[in-house]
C-alpha cells in the first residue's frame, strides 16, 4: 500500500516513515504544502496522512485536491490543533479520519487498518485464537460456538487491538491510551489495564487457558499468533 | 445611605436651617422696618405741622399759654401735641414712652422737637401708639412662615424627583456593567443613555476597565490554547519515537523498562497539555450544545467505563437517577468528562469497601444530582480552592493525579450553567451536588 505523508516536521515524519515501513506501507514523504501538492496531482496513493498545520499551505485545501485528484485515497488528518471545528470541517471535506496530535503510532496503524476494512468491505473477519474465534465484526468471543456473553465491551476492545498488532508488545500506555484515550481526566498513571487483562483470563479461563495472551514481564502485553 | 436619599436629606436639612433662622429673625426684621417707616411718618407729621405753624402762626395753636393737643378720636392711636417749652434746650428726638391720655395709659413712639417763635420757645410732639405699629407684625409673620413651609415642601419634592431622574443612570451602570457583567462577555458596548457628563465618564471609564480585564482573560487563555498546541507536536514525536525504539529488536528488555518510564512521564505530560487545552476550549466557547441524552444512560456509561477501578478498591456504587430524565441542548463529550472526572474522584478518595451514591432529585426549579462518597473529605478551609487549577491537598494520597480533575468538572459545569456546591465532613465523605437549571433537563414519560 502506498502512503503519502505530509509533514512539515522532519522528526515526526521519519518515525512515521519508520513505522509504517516495518508494517509494510511504502511511503513517501513531503515537508510542505507545495511538494504535496505537486504529488497528489501526479501518483495515486492508498492514503494520505495530512498535517493540518503546514506553514506554506492550507491543510485543509489540500485535502480538496486529495479527493479530487486521488478520490481512491483514504485520507487521515494528523493535527496539533484539536479545535473542534477543524474536525468537523475535515471530516465534511472528505477526511476519513482525524488524528489529533499526539497520537500513538499503533493507533494510527489501526485507525488506517479499520479504513482498509471498510473500503475492502472485509464483511466478515473472524480469527482463530487457540481454542477461542474473535468475531471482529459483531465484536465476539466464542469458544465451541458458544458466545462468552461475560467479556465486557473495554475487555472486547483491548483483545481486538492486541489481536489487530499481533506478535507485538503492547505497553499498558499504548492500552490504555487505545481504550480511554478520548477521556481527559487527571490520572496519567493507570494501571487498570492489568486488572482488565486479570478478568479477561479469568473469564476466558473457565472456557479453556488462553495462552496466546502472553504477559511480558515489565513491559506490557501481547498476543501471540503463530 | 443611598446617594439620592443623601442628596434629598441634605436639601432638606439646608432648607430648614434656613427657614428656621429667617422665622427667628423675622420679628426684629418687621421691627426694625415698621420702626424705621414709623419714625419717616413722624418727621412728615412734623414738617407739616411745623408749616401750618409758620404760616397762620402759632397764636392759632396756643393762647394764653395753653398748649394745643389733638388726639384721634375713639382709639388714640395718634396724637399732636404743642405747648410752650419752658427748658431753653433744643431738643430733636424719637424715643418710646407712656402717655396717659383720658384715663388709658398707652405706649406711644414720640418725636419731640422744640423751635422758637419770636422769643418765646415751643415744642411739639407727635406720637403714634406702639400697638398700631406693632399691630401688622404677628400676620406678616405668619404669611411668611406659611408661603416658607410650602416652598420648602415643593422644593424638596421637585429635589426627590430630579435626584432619583439624574441618578437613574448610576444605578444603570452599576447594575448592567459591573453587577450583570459575566466573563467571557461577547456582547458589544452599549452605551448608558445620560447627559450627566460625570456619568457618560464613569460608563466608558467601566468600560474601559472591563476590556482591559477581558483582553487579559483572552490574552491568558489564547495563551494557554497555544502552549497547549505548540506543545502537542514536540510530544507527538517523543511518543513515536519512544514507540518506534520499543519495537526495535536489539534493544535489550531493561532498556525497554527505561523506555516504558519515558513514556508514563510523556503520559503525564499529555494529560496535563490535553486537559489545559480542553478547559481553555471550553472557556472560548469551542464546543457545541446540541446534544439530547438520557441522563441515566449517561452516567451508566460513565459507570461502565470507570466500574473497574470500583472494582480495584471494591466499592459499591448506587445510581438512583429517574430514567425519564433527559438533558437538552448538551455537549454530551463533556458532560461524560465531568461525571468520569466527579466519579473518579469519589473512587480516588475513597477507602477500600466504601460507597458511593449517585441520586437525582427534583427541586422547585431546579433538578438536582447529588454524587456522594464515603471518602476522606475535606476539610472546610480548602473547599474554597478544590476547583483551583494544580492545587493538591494531600500529596501522598494523590501521586498519580495532578489536580486538574475538579477544575475540568468546573469548567464544563459554568458552561452548561450547572451549579455546583460541595459539602464534607473529613473522614466521612464528600457529597457534590450538581444543580441543572430547568431548562437542561425534560421529563419524558
Amino acid at each position: 500500500m502506498n502512503v503519502l505523508i505530509v509533514e512539515d516536521e522532519k522528526a515526526l515524519t521519519n518515525e512515521l516513515e519508520i513505522f509504517l515501513s516495518n508494517s509494510n506501507y511504502i511511503c513517501e514523504v513531503c515537508f510542505d504544502g507545495i511538494s504535496a501538492s505537486e504529488k497528489i496531482a501526479t501518483n495515486l496513493y492508498d492514503f494520505i496522512l495530512i498535517d493540518l498545520g503546514l506553514p506554506d499551505y492550507d491543510g485543509l485545501d489540500l485535502l480538496k485536491e486529495a479527493k479530487k485528484y486521488n478520490p481512491e485515497a483514504a485520507c487521515i488528518i494528523l493535527t496539533a490543533r484539536a479545535e473542534v471545528n477543524d474536525r468537523i470541517k475535515g471530516l465534511d471535506l472528505g477526511a476519513d479520519d482525524y488524528l489529533p496530535k499526539p497520537f500513538s503510532l499503533l493507533e494510527l496503524q489501526s485507525r488506517m487498518q479499520a479504513i482498509i476494512r471498510r473500503k475492502f468491505g472485509l464483511k466478515h473477519s473472524v480469527v482463530m485464537l487457540g481454542d477461542f474465534v474473535i468475531d471482529l465484526t459483531n465484536r465476539t468471543i466464542s469458544h465451541n460456538n458458544t458466545p462468552i456473553s461475560s467479556i465486557t465491551k473495554k475487555e472486547f476492545d483491548l483483545v481486538a487491538y492486541m489481536l489487530l498488532h499481533k506478535n507485538r508488545t503492547l505497553t499498558r500506555s499504548q492500552l490504555s491510551e487505545h481504550i480511554w484515550g478520548s477521556i481527559v481526566n487527571d490520572d496519567y498513571d493507570s494501571n487498570y489495564i492489568d486488572a482488565h487483562i486479570k478478568n479477561i483470563r479469568k473469564k476466558l479461563n473457565a472456557y479453556s487457558s488462553p495462552d496466546w495472551l502472553e504477559t511480558v514481564r515489565g513491559l506490557g502485553y501481547r498476543i501471540n499468533i503463530s | 445611605m443611598k446617594l439620592g436619599t443623601k442628596l434629598t436629606l441634605f436639601n432638606t436639612i439646608s432648607k430648614v436651617v434656613i427657614v428656621v433662622l429667617f422665622v427667628l429673625l423675622l420679628p426684629t426684621l418687621i421691627r426694625d422696618i415698621n420702626r424705621s417707616y414709623t419714625d419717616n411718618w413722624l418727621r412728615r407729621q412734623e414738617d407739616k405741622v411745623l408749616k401750618l405753624v409758620s404760616g397762620p402762626g402759632i397764636n392759632n395753636y396756643i393762647q394764653n399759654g395753653e398748649g394745643y393737643g389733638s388726639y384721634n378720636a375713639l382709639l388714640k392711636e395718634e396724637y399732636v401735641s404743642l405747648d410752650v417749652d419752658s427748658l431753653n434746650e433744643s431738643i430733636d428726638t424719637i424715643f418710646n414712652e407712656n402717655r396717659l391720655v383720658e384715663g388709658d395709659t398707652i405706649q406711644y413712639r414720640i418725636l419731640s422737637h422744640n423751635f422758637k417763635v419770636g422769643k418765646q420757645n415751643y415744642i411739639l410732639e407727635i406720637g403714634k401708639s406702639i400697638d398700631t405699629i406693632n399691630e401688622t407684625t404677628t400676620p406678616l409673620q405668619n404669611i411668611a412662615l406659611e408661603i416658607l413651609l410650602g416652598m420648602i415642601l415643593l422644593t424638596i419634592l421637585a429635589d426627590q424627583v430630579y435626584s432619583t431622574y439624574v441618578l437613574r443612570p448610576l444605578g444603570l451602570i452599576i447594575k448592567t456593567k459591573l453587577i450583570g457583567h459575566k466573563f467571557p462577555n461577547h456582547t458589544p458596548y452599549k452605551k448608558v443613555k445620560t447627559s450627566t457628563t460625570d456619568f457618560e465618564y464613569l460608563d466608558i471609564s467601566i468600560h474601559k476597565m472591563i476590556q482591559t480585564i477581558e483582553s487579559t482573560f483572552q490574552k491568558e487563555r489564547e495563551f494557554i490554547s497555544n502552549a497547549s498546541h505548540e506543545l502537542m507536536t514536540p510530544i507527538s514525536i517523543l511518543q513515536s519515537k519512544i514507540e518506534n525504539m520499543f519495537e526495535e529488536e536489539d534493544i535489550p528488555d531493561e532498556t525497554k523498562v527505561r523506555l516504558i518510564e519515558m513514556q508514563k512521564i510523556l503520559n503525564r505530560l499529555k494529560s496535563i497539555t490535553k486537559t489545559l487545552l480542553l478547559i481553555s476550549q471550553i472557556e472560548n466557547e469551542q464546543f457545541l450544545k446540541e446534544d439530547n441524552i438520557s441522563l441515566s444512560e449517561l452516567i451508566h456509561e460513565v459507570y461502565e467505563e470507570i466500574s473497574i477501578r470500583l472494582q480495584e478498591k471494591e466499592i459499591i456504587c448506587e445510581i438512583d437517577i429517574p430514567a425519564e430524565w433527559e438533558l437538552n441542548h448538551v455537549n454530551k463529550f463533556l458532560l461524560f468528562n465531568l461525571f468520569f472526572n466527579l466519579i473518579n474522584n469519589a473512587i480516588k478518595y475513597n477507602k477500600e469497601h466504601g460507597e458511593i451514591k449517585i441520586t437525582g432529585h427534583a427541586d422547585n426549579k431546579f433538578f438536582i444530582v447529588a454524587v456522594a462518597d464515603t471518602g476522606i473529605g475535606i476539610s472546610a478551609e480548602r473547599i474554597p480552592h478544590i476547583f483551583n487549577r494544580f492545587k493538591k491537598f494531600t500529596q501522598s494520597l494523590q501521586q498519580d493525579s495532578f489536580g486538574l480533575g475538579l477544575p475540568i468538572v468546573k469548567s464544563i459545569a459554568d458552561f452548561h450553567q450547572i451549579r455546583i456546591e460541595v459539602a464534607s465532613e473529613p473522614e466521612v465523605g464528600t457529597t457534590f451536588k450538581l444543580i441543572f437549571p430547568a431548562n437542561l433537563i425534560t421529563i419524558t414519560s
